[in-house]
């Protein structure tokens, strides 16, 4: 009877293995194949306006160089126009689904450029705690908790996110990188 | 006791693979890389090489204490496989990446209990307890490896970490081998080891065969050179780093929110 559980527990867990391994392995498989343009055209259109009021209502604009200047009339958005202008909960949740392909294009650095592996290393982990930061607003929200975290996370998450997605944009400006026009549109 | 023919081909088949996978591995300049991965490959041709001794020149008993005493140390050595692979994967530039840590030791945690849960409820039949022991282990064996390769495979398509190519190809020969041999410990455990035990044999035989398949695949890729690195444009180069450095300092400001 003990050796009949084992061959059902033993065969459901096999199943539900060798499932998992077959999925994220033809994930994986699909991701290796994909090219930076590839990575680029999963990216979601954003109100890429609205992003940059809400960024830019937290950092001031930014400088020629990507820096923020400074201003004395910085957080001047309340949080009800804040979450307007973001979209709600969809528009966080296109937020965190870029920041995944941000994560992607991470690993494509550190996968074709081994020389960038220390730096491209470092932006997978920063992609991943905005990633992380988008995760908890979007637990709150589901948990009706999102105007107390919302002044802590949303703004700079945002702003973040912003940043990230703007010097990408550059990036590939200056590279000569194709799919620049896709990526302008996307972020 | 007089190995039968197929016993005696797959035991010379093994042996050869093994010279020749040892050969690839130094030839080819991975020795280093991979150290415990070719310890397994030296421990693989001293077990054949003490397996066939044994047999043809003790006593049966002995032979199968020295059989059994092998087959464990196999096993502990292929968990220091699985570490070293998991080193390469999760510690990219030398550290383990800070994401990973936490994770990667709950999966360790959780597969060696439920390897070791499903191992005590099966109760395989054989004449001496220590055959008993020897197919529990066994299965805890393959089970765990299964356990820790799938769920590798799973943090590292979460987290977006990439697997360099020979790490790859080891890995895939290794958790091949690992669900097979887990598919087959699912068959052993209620049939057991009996005297004239044609499943059980059968079984064995089939493991064997995996094995030999997975020697195979490793001698052609691991011979086989990674795709050459692309080198990364001077703009290019100097843009990442300025990205990460201003990604790192927004990230700063965002840690301390209450600042505002």
């Amino acid at each position: 009877m003990r050796n009949l559980y084992f061959v059902v527990l033993a065969t459901l867990l096999l199943v539900a293995l060798s499932g998992t391994l077959v999925h994220y392995y033809l994930r994986a498989r699909r991701s290796a194949g994909d090219t930076w343009e590839d990575l680029l055209r999963r990216l979601t259109w954003i109100d890429r306006e609205a992003i940059a009021t809400v960024a830019l209502d937290a950092v001031g604009p930014l400088d020629e160089r990507g820096n923020p200047r400074q201003q004395n009339e910085s957080f001047a958005l309340d949080d009800d126009t804040i979450w307007k202008l973001l979209g709600g909960l969809e528009g966080l949740q296109v937020v965190e689904r870029n920041c995944r392909v941000l994560v992607d294009l991470a690993t494509y650095l550190q996968r074709y450029y081994p020389e960038a592996l220390v730096v491209a290393e470092q932006l997978r982990l920063n992609a991943r705690e905005i990633e992380w930061h988008v995760g908890r607003l979007k637990g709150a929200a589901q948990t009706g908790n999102l105007r107390s975290s919302f002044t802590d996370y949303a703004q700079r998450a945002v702003v973040t996110y912003y940043r990230m997605t703007r010097l990408l944009l550059d990036l590939c400006d200056q590279a000569g990188a194709p799919g620049l026009v896709q990526l302008q549109q996307a972020i | 006791m007089h190995p039968t023919a197929f016993v005696r081909i797959v035991w010379t088949a093994t042996f050869a693979n093994s010279l020749l996978l040892l050969f690839v591995l130094f030839m080819r300049r991975r020795a280093g890389s991979f150290p415990a991965f070719t310890t397994y490959v030296a421990f693989s041709v001293l077990e054949n090489i003490a397996g066939f001794l044994a047999l043809y020149h003790l006593a049966f008993a002995t032979y199968r204490s020295i059989f059994y005493s092998l087959e464990i140390l196999d096993e502990g050595i292929q968990v220091l496989v699985f570490y070293e692979l998991a080193v390469h994967v999760f510690c990219p530039t030398g550290a383990w990446a800070r994401d990973v840590r936490r994770a990667f030791l709950r999966l360790v945690a959780a597969s060696a209990g439920v390897a070791f849960l499903l191992s005590w409820i099966a109760q395989p039949p054989a004449p001496l307890r220590v055959q008993t022991f020897i197919l529990r282990a066994d299965f805890f064996s393959s089970l765990l490896m299964c356990e820790l390769f799938v769920g590798t495979v799973v943090l590292t398509a979460t987290v977006g970490l990439p697997w360099k190519t020979h790490v790859a190809r080891i890995a895939q020969g290794l958790g091949a081998y690992s669900l097979l041999s887990l598919a087959i410990g699912i068959g052993v455990a209620p049939v057991g080891i009996s005297a004239h035990n044609a499943i059980f044999a059968g079984l064995i035989r089939a493991r064997k065969l995996v094995w030999l398949a997975c020697q195979v695949y490793w001698i052609v890729t691991l011979w086989q050179e990674a795709p050459a690195p692309r080198e990364l444009p001077e703009v290019m180069r100097a843009q990442i780093f300025s990205l990460q450095n201003r990604v790192r300092d927004d990230l700063i400001r965002i840690r301390g929110p209450r600042n505002r």
